[in-house]
């Protein structure tokens, strides 16, 4: 076994020129957190432009196609990129586009050839920004039954509906969704996948007012409601067929639970060990209280399995073995360790965990962020109790060892 | 990156599976239950001759000079089983020890003895009313010309009964850690084993009443190394104990899974109640993570990587894992899992056992935040 990327002469190299070329376009402003709406609007505005000027070299998206606009690199490639983003702080791509993540891959696998030569270089060039609208008010945890209709006229598609829990701040170019193009149609062969563009007429974004989207920060948790008015969409934006929207979109269900895997730094861990070395209580620093390390070792340990069941996913999607519930496990073991660490981290740091208060709180407020984010992160990807779901499915818990299949690869 | 077995591996789990259906299936497990020992002569020497008893050992000392890696696949399959009997006691944590704490005449005359199976170790630590750690070892020999005298008792000495030889800790100066290690004969005279009855997996009560020891037993050259030697040890035997309660868990996984498919109450499968479903998500949860912390820490062992933090790590996370899995599998089973016959009890009273020994959960994580320098 190895559990490390070994580096060739070649990659070394490559290292350094990703090195370079960061330090040189990295503006130093992107990391700081935005505390007003208009820093957070600037913020986004220089992420996007790194995001442009990292796609033109193919390093946005560094595993996608070249062929499409992607890096067409191999996977120790994109690992060094990763790893040198991460010293910047920053993930690919810089800001948040799950439907470019999501939902290029998706396009790679259900789009026609001319769909994947339209849709998918502005994605990977970073030139567009997508956001995936999946949740609906009437349909969370059941997706497939999402009642937003897609309604055939002509050479178009007439949507209609609302979408809940979507996207972040600072707007979209792109949206894709599932609308039901067969509203009396079976279950799981009612829905159509449409890849929209966000400025047709008819789209309504309205920010919601939620518990992830601190004070201060910006809205750096922000989601949105849109509505959709008779909004007409051309039908060579339909993907995969009319009425198989929901195979396509197991494609990015099976990402989004986690069954890409991932690599990386803990920043959070970090910072919260040298909160606890820098921060006195009683005159001492609380990383010397013998009850504050008890609770940092099982929080450490906790990082620890997330990263390796992190790690083993990742491995398991390039080395292309086969999966079964290793996705969903390792949404579920982030989603409950994060619920659990806000109990931990109050009882070990105190009612300093819970202010954003820049002179009584942490540094960036990221104690706060956490108690917020690790009640609000039990929901996007399906919940704690979907994953179960899902895991036991593939399992084959409960079902004749010939009907245990539900394996994805 | 690859987080596969090599070729080699596979093919030493498959030998070692094939081993445990044909001569250690569920029945004959759980009749050895019931013996003093643990295992059949038998087995010992098929065990013995296939090179597996003498697997870490290095080869100019009659092993197989085989990697922690390799070893750990072994004991997953064994803990499958779980194979009880003392192949870990003498084969892995005895091994190591003559290894670290012996000088190369020692090493020469013990480890082959190991390796062959002719003799039997173990090594006897803890105390009665006393805490994990050297500061637990109270027991202090007499010094008698070039001989050592041994009074006191050492408790829950695992497979005390089966051994032949112990590796004595014993007290030899004032600070903490002034360990040593005697080799004691247990025929020698005031020597007794007593199996300790109860919910526990062959650990024993070991009295010493005026036992005499040549002062050659001592292991190294020098009294006081012993505690030094005995953490290198531990450090590379532990993730081999770990990779044995993975197996343990992988079989508690499987046997619920299974169960969950052919139990019918209220006319279907149990597996299809959500509530059946959660105690096994929660098992495999356990599972998983007592298999890549162990697996990690063998690989920076195996790699030369410092790997202390990662070795207790394995040992704290899979300690719990080992007795969560098998309370799961028991939610799971419900009466039947009670049944000895059954074969779910030597998994859960293994995991009993083996959280405290050798250190318990809170001791490891403590020794953890040290090795990362909190």
């Amino acid at each position: 076994m190895d559990f490390e990327v070994n580096y060739t002469g070649e990659q070394q190299r490559f290292r350094s020129e990703v090195r370079s070329w960061l330090e040189a376009n990295v503006p130093p402003a992107i990391s700081r957190r935005p505390t007003t709406d208009e820093e957070s609007a600037a913020n986004y505005r220089l992420r996007r432009e790194l995001g442009r000027k990292l796609g033109a070299k193919g390093w946005l998206y560094p595993l996608a196609p070249k062929e499409y606009g992607g890096g067409g690199m191999d996977v120790d490639h994109a690992i060094v990129l990763e790893e040198e983003a991460d010293r910047f702080e920053l993930s690919l791509p810089p800001y948040y586009n799950s439907g470019g993540t999501l939902g290029a891959p998706t396009i790679l696998v259900w789009g026609t050839e001319e769909q994947r030569r339209t849709l998918l270089p502005p994605i990977y060039r970073g030139e567009v920004r997508v956001w995936q609208l999946l949740s609906e008010p009437e349909a969370g945890s059941d997706l497939a039954g999402v009642r937003m209709r897609a309604t055939r006229d002509g050479d178009e598609y007439v949507l209609n509906g609302q979408k809940v829990f979507i996207g972040s701040d600072n707007g979209t170019d792109w949206m894709w969704t599932l609308a039901a193009t067969d509203p009396n149609g079976e279950r799981h062969k009612n829905l159509s996948w449409f890849m929209v563009d966000a400025r047709l007429p008819g789209i309504t974004v309205q920010p919601m007012d939620l518990l992830g989207a601190g004070e201060s920060s910006a809205r750096s948790g922000q989601k949105n409601t849109i509505f959709f008015e008779d909004v007409r969409v051309p039908a060579s934006r339909l993907v995969g067929g009319e009425n198989n929207g929901w195979r396509v979109a197991s494609t990015h269900l099976e990402l989004e639970h986690g069954g890409g895997g991932h690599i990386g730094r803990n920043r959070f861990w970090h910072a919260l060990l040298d909160y606890c070395r820098n921060t006195t209580r009683d005159g001492r620093p609380l990383v010397e209280d013998p009850d504050v390390r008890d609770t940092l070792a099982d929080i450490y340990i906790k990082a620890q399995v997330g990263r390796l069941f992190g790690l083993r996913n990742f491995w398991l999607t390039y080395a292309k073995q086969p999966k079964s519930y290793e996705g969903p496990q390792l949404s579920l073991y982030m989603k409950l360790a994060g619920l659990w660490m806000t109990g931990a981290i109050l009882q070990s740091i105190g009612p300093e965990a819970l202010t954003s208060d820049p002179r009584w709180g942490s540094e960036d407020h990221f104690l706060e962020a956490q108690q917020r984010n690790g009640i609000v992160l039990m929901h996007p990807g399906g919940t704690a109790d979907i994953q179960k779901v899902s895991m036991a499915r593939r399992i084959g818990i409960g079902r004749a060892t010939r009907e245990s299949a539900g394996k994805v690869s | 990156m690859d987080l596969s077995l090599n070729e080699h591996q596979r093919m030493l789990a498959q030998s070692a599976r094939t081993f445990m259906q044909r001569r250690m299936p569920k029945a004959a497990i759980v009749a050895l239950h019931n013996t003093d020992t643990g295992y059949q002569a038998q087995t010992w020497s098929t065990i013995a001759e296939l090179g597996w008893l003498g697997l870490l050992i290095a080869p100019q000392y009659g092993g197989g000079g085989a990697s922690l890696t390799d070893a750990a696949v072994l004991y997953e399959e064994f803990g499958r089983g779980p194979l009880p009997g003392p192949f870990f006691s003498s084969g892995v944590l005895s091994a190591l020890t003559v290894e670290e704490a012996g000088t190369e005449e020692q090493r020469r005359r013990i480890l082959p003895e190991i390796a062959a199976g002719r003799q039997i170790y173990t090594v006897a630590i803890t105390e009665p009313r006393r805490s994990w750690g050297p500061q637990g070892i109270a027991m202090e020999p007499r010094l008698d010309g070039d001989k050592y005298i041994l009074d006191g008792i050492k408790l829950f000495v695992s497979d005390g009964a089966a051994a032949s030889h112990l590796i004595v800790a014993v007290r030899t100066g004032s600070s903490d850690d002034a360990i040593s290690l005697l080799v004691v004969d247990k025929r020698s005279r005031g020597v007794a084993a007593r199996n300790l009855p109860g919910l526990l997996s062959w650990q024993a009560e070991i009295t010493f009443e005026g036992v005499e020891v040549a002062a050659a037993a001592l292991l190294g050259r020098r009294e006081n190394g012993g505690w030094a030697a005995l953490s290198r040890a531990m450090q590379r035997a532990l993730p081999v104990l770990c990779a044995y309660q993975v197996g343990s868990c992988q079989a508690a996984f499987e046997m619920s899974v299974e169960y969950s498919r052919t139990r019918v109450q209220f006319g279907v499968p149990i597996g299809r109640f959500q509530r059946v479903q959660d105690h096994i998500v929660r098992l495999v949860n356990h599972l998983d993570a007592a298999r890549w912390t162990t697996y990690e820490a063998l690989w920076k062992l195996d790699s030369g990587r410092p790997a202390a933090d990662s070795v207790h790590l394995a040992k704290a996370v899979t300690a719990e894992a080992h007795m969560e899995a098998c309370n799961a599998a028991h939610e799971v089973h419900a009466g039947i899992g009670s049944v000895h016959e059954y074969g779910l009890t030597p998994h859960t009273q293994l995991s009993r056992t083996l959280f405290n020994y050798l250190g318990d959960p809170k001791w490891h994580k403590r020794q953890m935040a040290a090795a990362l320098q909190w």
